[in-house]
């Protein structure tokens, strides 16, 4: 892995009530990548999500952004802190306009001068999105709320966006497009981890990959590696890796 | 035809319109407050009553003119309302969802019992001075009280409008309204956004009971209850969190009740209401003014407090316990044994209501109007020359049908609905007591019910009336507990845990609560049929929401579904009270704060639930 890590896990135990979700979980995503992390269902992949935005506080263990502990900080000051998250389904704000979303996606800022120059950067880089400012981001397709999710994040000028299952419910078609649209975010410089069901696709575009089952890593290495790997389809199976 | 073109229809619009943006002012605090924190929140109407008496404390103790007692009745209300939410809701944040609702009924009482204490129990005139203007229009009036209360409103809803649209924290309680979820991950702080919203429903609630109070120059401080009954029914017709549709809701209620009062008279006012409710809960739970593609409705079961093992209690010491109630007799206090009758009728009435509320998880909050049917019942018969004792059990076999029959509408609710239709139920059997003047007299009530007796014994002696309601629960209580172990009580429970499940193993749902309800309403109904002999005297208000309220109390009390708990919990909640007199004078705060403690600290209840 190259490049300053901005992103650790580190050595985390998580349970709801008796159940132990994660065993020591530990990762690391680096400044400027795109990371993913793979599992099933019930594999803890959301609530490594939860876990990263403080909205679930772990037994033990520490989420460090850029060497700062904000293990279970309230939401709002690790937003402000630059994470930014693309919701499981997308979870727009349907009766809201594309518009009163984006702006939600700042939220937390105050400045109000660099919050009206991201909205123009977003918009240029979404130039779909301009048109459709006032339109009720339910109404739009499912392709098209990916973006509305995506420039969302990024209006909370973020150094990561955590994005939890990007490709859930598109058709083959808009996952290429999805996987274009995080290409582009992160050549913004902008960090992305992406948890995914769909390891294939996810490992095309990812530099780094780590491969989570029933809360413990059991696999990771670089994408291109994961991607040649035999165990990477049976972890899919539901096979354990030996 | 002629006569009815003749009555003042003009007018009746126009009342219709300033009641109905009165109801407006509440069902958009309920709807905002539905919306953000999906909860019903039974205080709504008690902070109106604080805003009718902050604006009576301005307006004619101190004096202020009338736009200052507008701006000192909103910003208490705001107060009150995010005190609400900050006392009584946020730590309820990780329990259950219908664990605030319950918490909100607390609250109500509690509200309520602090207006009596300190303004007394009795309305008082709220007069305010207005220009004297009066507008003719053809053949009605338009006075300047009209236009008040009206442009109020429409201040109201503008600010309110301008806030959630044009504003930062108003983008994020719609956003909140919308996907709470999705909104906490942008790092939106819900505590802040709940609070604000029962700030702004507080204030408007407040106002609204302002205009009331100068609207009709009276303040009630028992006008709480049905108030929220009317915004509540506004928001189902607007479709529970929208904001214009509650709007939209209360001014068609106001409508309909104004041009009901024209064509069938004022006693049957509150009817329409609860018509219409049950009517909209049925047909369109989502609301009027719901796209087809609706929210589906709310996916909560019955599933209500964290459940606890029950406690098992010994055989050896239940029936200890047992003799050592039925020995109370002989302690020589007649007025002791007189409050624990009272309680053990109040704790038939928790067995029957933890059956359906605990066992078979349908929280009902109209519970009382089965001990009205039971009561209503076995005095009509018995003043009609039936024997006492046949009146009793025709009573509560026509309870046990009545009860399944009239609760059958609620049966395909879920959630809060069951509440909201229990609650609309319990009040429609209360009103049709009212105005049935036929047969039961009406407001007058029904006098000189025969006493107690069974077969030619009397059993009008404190001793001998208390050890027959004891063998009453013995053995209501032993034939529910062999109920809970059999192949019902499982299919029952199952219910609860999961309708859709059950069915799908060809349970059919609806046959298994109509025997809850039956088996619940003809204990229940015995109940209220005792009741009434002891009492000689019922009127439609003997068993009103407050006894409902205190039923749920017990129940919760002893821990949902459990039977011996029920007991137990019945003879603290409805026999403490009445022993120490202090408590007795502030009963309703006792009650509520009962409800809110037990809530917040032990919601399994004293005994566990089961």
């Amino acid at each position: 892995m190259t490049g300053k890590p901005l992103l650790v896990l580190d050595r985390i135990n998580s349970f709801y009530g008796p159940v132990q979700v994660h065993f020591d979980l530990s990762l690391t995503v680096p400044e400027k990548a795109i990371v993913c992390l793979l599992g099933g269902n019930a594999s803890g992949k959301s609530t490594t999500m939860k876990t990263i935005l403080g909205l679930k506080t772990p037994q033990s263990g520490h989420v460090l952004l850029e060497g700062r502990d904000i293990t279970g900080a309230p939401t709002a000051e690790i937003v402000r802190a630059g994470i930014s998250v693309v919701p499981e389904a997308r979870r727009l704000f349907g009766e809201m306009t594309v518009r009163e979303n984006l702006l939600m996606g700042a939220y937390v800022r105050a400045d109000k001068a660099a919050i009206a120059e991201d909205y123009d950067r977003v918009l240029e880089l979404f130039p779909r999105l301009r048109e459709r400012l006032r339109q009720k981001a339910g109404t739009m397709s499912g392709g098209e709320q990916q973006m509305v999710a995506m420039a969302r994040a990024l209006m909370g000028r973020p150094k990561l966006i955590c994005m939890d299952e990007p490709t859930m419910g598109l058709s083959p078609l808009f996952v290429d497009r999805v996987l274009e649209l995080i290409a582009t975010v992160n050549k913004t410089g902008v960090s992305v981890l992406m948890v995914e069901q769909n390891a294939s696709m996810a490992l095309r575009i990812a530099d780094y990959g780590y491969v989570l089952q029933s809360g413990r890593i059991a696999l990771e290495g670089p994408a291109r590696d994961l991607l040649a790997d035999p165990r990477i389809r049976t972890a899919y199976l539901g096979e354990t890796i030996e | 035809m002629e006569s009815l073109l003749s009555l003042p229809w003009f007018d009746f619009t126009i009342s219709g319109v300033v009641i109905g943006s009165i109801y407006a002012l509440m069902a958009v605090g309920l709807a905002l407050i539905f919306g953000v924190a999906n909860l019903i929140n039974f205080a709504h109407g008690s902070v109106f009553t604080v805003g009718s008496y902050i604006g009576w404390t301005c307006a004619v103790a101190l004096g202020l003119p009338l736009w200052a007692t507008v701006l000192v009745v909103a910003a208490a209300g705001g107060i009150v309302g995010a005190l609400i939410e900050l006392l009584a809701i946020r730590p309820l944040n990780h329990q259950s969802r219908i664990a605030p609702l319950l918490a909100t009924i607390g609250v109500g009482l509690i509200l309520d019992q602090i207006v009596h204490i300190i303004f007394g129990a009795n309305p008082r005139a709220l007069p305010v001075s207005l220009p004297n203007l009066r507008f003719s229009i053809g053949s009605g009036t338009i006075g300047a009280i009209d236009i008040t209360i009206f442009v109020t409103g429409v201040i109201s809803a503008l600010a309110l409008y301008l806030f959630l649209f044009h504003s930062k924290l108003g983008m994020a309680v719609r956003a909140t309204a919308q996907d709470g979820d999705a909104a906490r991950q942008m790092g939106v702080g819900i505590n802040a956004i709940n609070m604000t919203v029962f700030g702004i429903a507080g204030a408007l609630g407040a106002i609204a009971g302002l205009l009331v109070g100068i609207y009709y120059n009276s303040i009630d401080p028992n006008a709480s209850f049905e108030i929220m009954l009317k915004g509540m029914v506004a928001i189902v017709i607007g479709g529970m969190s929208n904001v214009p549709g509650a709007i939209g809701g209360g001014l068609i209620l106001g409508l309909i009740e104004s041009y009901g009062i024209a064509l069938f008279g004022a006693s049957y006012r509150d009817l329409f209401a609860f018509a219409v409710l049950l009517l909209m809960l049925l047909l369109r739970p989502n609301g009027l003014f719901a796209r087809a593609h609706a929210r589906e409705a709310e996916p909560m079961t019955g599933t209500f407090v964290t459940r606890a093992k029950p406690v098992r209690i010994p055989a050896w010491a239940l029936v200890a316990g047992a003799v050592l109630i039925a020995l109370v007799p002989a302690l020589g206090q007649p007025y002791l044994t007189q409050v624990m009758t009272n309680a053990l009728l109040y704790a038939l009435a928790a067995m029957s209501l933890t059956l359906v509320a605990g066992t078979l998880g349908l929280i009902s909050i109209g519970h009382a109007a089965l001990l009205a049917v039971g009561a209503y019942a076995s005095a009509l018969l018995t003043m009609a020359g039936l024997p006492v004792a046949l009146g009793l059990v025709l009573a509560a076999a026509i309870t046990a049908v009545l009860g399944a029959a009239l609760t059958y509408p609620a049966f395909r609710l879920r959630g809060h609905y069951v509440a909201i239709g229990t609650l609309a139920i319990g009040e429609i059997v209360a009103l049709v007591i009212l105005n049935w003047t036929s047969l039961t007299h009406g407001s007058m009530g029904l006098y000189g019910i025969p006493p107690l007796e069974l077969f030619g014994i009397p059993l009008f002696s404190t001793n001998a009336s208390y050890w027959f309601v004891l063998a009453l629960v013995i053995v209501f209580a032993l034939l529910q507990m062999r109920l809970l172990s059999s192949h019902l009580g499982r299919t029952w429970r199952a219910i609860r845990e999961d309708t859709i499940a059950a069915e799908t193993y060809g349970v059919a749902s609806n046959y298994y609560k109509g025997l809850a309800f039956g088996f619940a309403g003809f204990v229940a109904g015995i109940s209220g049929a005792v009741s009434a002999h002891q009492f000689s005297y019922i009127n439609y208000d003997t068993f009103n929401l407050l006894t409902s309220v205190l039923i749920l109390t017990i129940v919760i009390l002893g821990g949902l579904g459990n039977v011996t708990g029920a007991i137990v919990a019945a003879i603290i909640v409805a026999g403490l009270p009445e022993v120490f007199r202090t408590l007795a004078e502030y009963r309703m705060l006792f009650y509520g704060m009962a409800l809110l403690l037990l809530i917040r600290f032990r919601p399994q209840g004293l005994m566990g639930s089961d």
